[in-house]
């Protein structure tokens, strides 16, 4: 805007400055980015504190985010209903007698739960609290088992349903339908990457094994975990076929958990529902909050138009699709060591889609090179969630599993990197279920 | 006032953890009422469920505090427990400057919404604003628990700790 009395430069020195000067003392993200905010809006005569209330409220008056705590809730209900334990039994019955078998069935397991749920941190919470003991109790290294847990969840994003699709079709205006189906594939390879790794290690460290499942086991397994495995086919189906929005499927996910849990399971009572909803609460509050503070400061970067400034320069770079691809996949893995997915879209994602789009990009590629990247920054330190919550779990601090979890990583990156060099790779799935989504 | 801080944190537990399980309802109703003839297709669900939405936020951002559960980055090595608790106290301070903010100019905000209804149910806006302010006044008191707790922290170690050896804990 004309006119403003900092120049951009200026503006993003105080905001970028204060922010990470608050991040070191520690202040929490959510306050940081907030805070970053206030020497700005006292400064320009233009702006003031209000627009704080203004932007977080119209952040958080949003029927999109509502996917937020249903798709948490949907993991709680999970949990404590006994679904979860059924599809440890069935990844058991198919994995079981593969070397490293608990932390295979960990990866399976992500699988299964990244169908049902779209949260990762959900995963990397209840699967953390199942894996990391047991895995360490049959002489897993206790780092491996924290990397390995931190690192499955992190496919709860990418294989749909997931919160990063619902929030990134809203925020840029692409049909969640495709990005839901273009996530399966990405998903499925970054799975298969992680197997490959565990089995390497499993190999190396001589880790163990069970004995295979009978034929009877594995079909038994598999008929009473049927219910459960259907839910990605309501979620994703019931769009696709238009009979609920992306926010009402994760509503219609929910129910049926609980359908589920109360009904055919029968293992849940009112106190664990409660507690469901508590824990629900708590966290996807605590990481909603965010994307409210986060917007403000989305907010003050543009009004600066300070991204604008940042992309000239790439502009004149002429880095053709794949250097683009790279370069969107670079910005995104930087920024998710430092902020949580979610505003990291908000603010990132709107900066970027020019630069994508310049390149004829497809939008749909440009989300899942965009969510793939934020995934992983799910567990990049300093701020890496599934990480922080994996180590939590196990009671050591973060730095402990590092090694391993970077080790483990760099298979997911190549994945990555063929995602950009062949961009088709994520559009196939929707061009051929529904070639009209990609037009 | 320790009790009454504890009974305020149950309750803001109690109702966070209600409007994540009545947020599920207007959703819900609104699937039905596109399929099926029984309840009329009420727009005011979409409302209800944004509003409870916010105020779902706000109760989970305050009880976050008395938690210590917002997401903070931790680039520092392992410190001591009183290195710690010095450098919670500095962190807090700047989130009670957020929550005097939230207070004095959530107050304006309030009043703004006095002027403002609701697109759909025509609810005056203030019953949603006043969260704001209520999230100040309520960092302000969780934070203030924190503080003591930590200044004692601090403190603790002005106390000889000879003054400790031999004499049994509790």
């Amino acid at each position: 805007m004309s006119g403003a009395t900092l120049a951009p430069g200026i503006a993003a020195l105080w905001l970028f400055g204060t922010f990470f000067a608050l991040l070191v003392l520690r202040v929490p993200v959510a306050f940081s980015l907030g805070l970053a905010c206030l020497p700005v809006l006292f400064i320009e005569p233009r702006l003031s504190p209000m627009v704080v209330f203004n932007t977080t409220f119209k952040a958080y008056n949003s029927f999109i985010l509502l996917a937020v705590p249903f798709f948490l809730l949907t993991a709680n209900l999970m949990n404590v209903g006994g679904i979860t334990d059924r599809l440890v039994r069935l990844s058991r019955a198919m994995v079981g007698n593969f070397p490293g078998a608990l932390a295979q069935i960990n990866v399976l397991l992500s699988v299964f739960f990244a169908g049902i749920s779209g949260s990762s941190t959900a995963d990397a919470a209840s699967q953390g609290k199942i894996f990391i003991e047991a895995q360490v109790k049959e002489g897993y290294d206790l780092s491996f088992s924290i990397a390995i847990t931190a690192v499955s969840a992190v496919l709860a994003v990418i294989i749909p349903p997931s919160i990063l699709m619902i929030v990134w079709g809203g925020v840029l205006s692409v049909s969640i339908g495709a990005l839901y189906l273009a996530g399966v594939i990405p998903g499925l390879l970054i799975a298969l990457a992680q197997m490959a790794t565990v089995h390497v290690y499993a190999k190396i460290r001589k880790y163990p094994t069970y004995p295979a499942a009978t034929f009877k086991e594995f079909v038994m397994d598999g008929l009473v975990s049927i219910p459960a495995l259907f839910t990605p086919f309501i979620v994703v189906g019931g769009i696709l076929l238009g009979w609920f929005t992306a926010t009402e499927s994760a509503a219609a996910a929910v129910l049926y958990a609980a359908v589920l849990s109360i009904f055919f399971y029968r293992e849940m009572d009112r106190h664990h529902l409660w507690t469901a909803f508590l824990e629900t609460g708590k966290l996807s509050a605590v990481a909603l909050f965010c994307v409210g503070t986060a917007s403000v400061f989305g907010w003050l970067l543009a009004y600066y138009q300070i991204p604008r400034a940042l992309l000239e320069n790439v502009t004149a770079w002429h880095l053709g699709l794949i250097g683009v691809g790279f370069f969107i996949a670079f910005v995104f893995l930087v920024v998710g060591c430092f902020l949580d997915a979610i505003p990291a879209i908000i603010i990132v994602g709107t900066t970027l889609q020019p630069l994508a789009a310049s390149v004829n990009m497809h939008p749909v590629s440009f989300a899942i090179i965009g969510i793939v990247s934020l995934a992983f920054g799910l567990v990049t330190p300093p701020y890496g969630l599934c990480l922080m919550i994996s180590c939590a779990i196990a009671k050591v601090r973060l730095r402990y599993a590092l090694k391993d979890t970077m080790i483990m990583l760099v298979p997911m990156l190549l994945v990555l990197a063929m995602l950009i060099i062949w961009p088709e790779i994520p559009l196939l799935l929707p061009g051929w279920v529904r070639p009209e989504f990609l037009k | 006032m320790k009790t009454f801080i504890a009974g305020y944190y149950r309750l803001l537990d109690w109702l966070l953890a209600a409007s994540v399980g009545i947020l599920v309802v207007p959703v819900t109703l609104q699937i039905i009422a596109r399929f099926t003839q029984w309840i009329p297709h009420w727009i005011w669900t979409e409302e209800m469920a944004r509003f409870l939405f916010i105020w779902m936020v706000m109760l989970g951002a305050m009880v976050g505090i008395r938690d210590a559960s917002h997401f903070e980055v931790d680039v520092w090595p392992e410190l001591k427990p009183r290195a710690n608790a010095l450098l919670r106290i500095v962190s807090n301070v700047f989130v009670l400057v957020f929550a005097l903010v939230f207070i004095w100019y959530g107050v304006k905000f309030v009043q703004f919404g006095w002027e403002q209804t609701s697109e759909l149910a025509e609810m005056p806006m203030t019953w949603i604003f006043v969260s704001w302010p209520l999230a100040g006044l309520t960092w302000v008191l969780f934070l203030g628990e924190w503080f003591i707790k930590d200044l004692r922290l601090v403190f603790a170690d002005r106390v000889s700790p000879l003054t400790n050896i031999g004499k049994p804990r509790l």
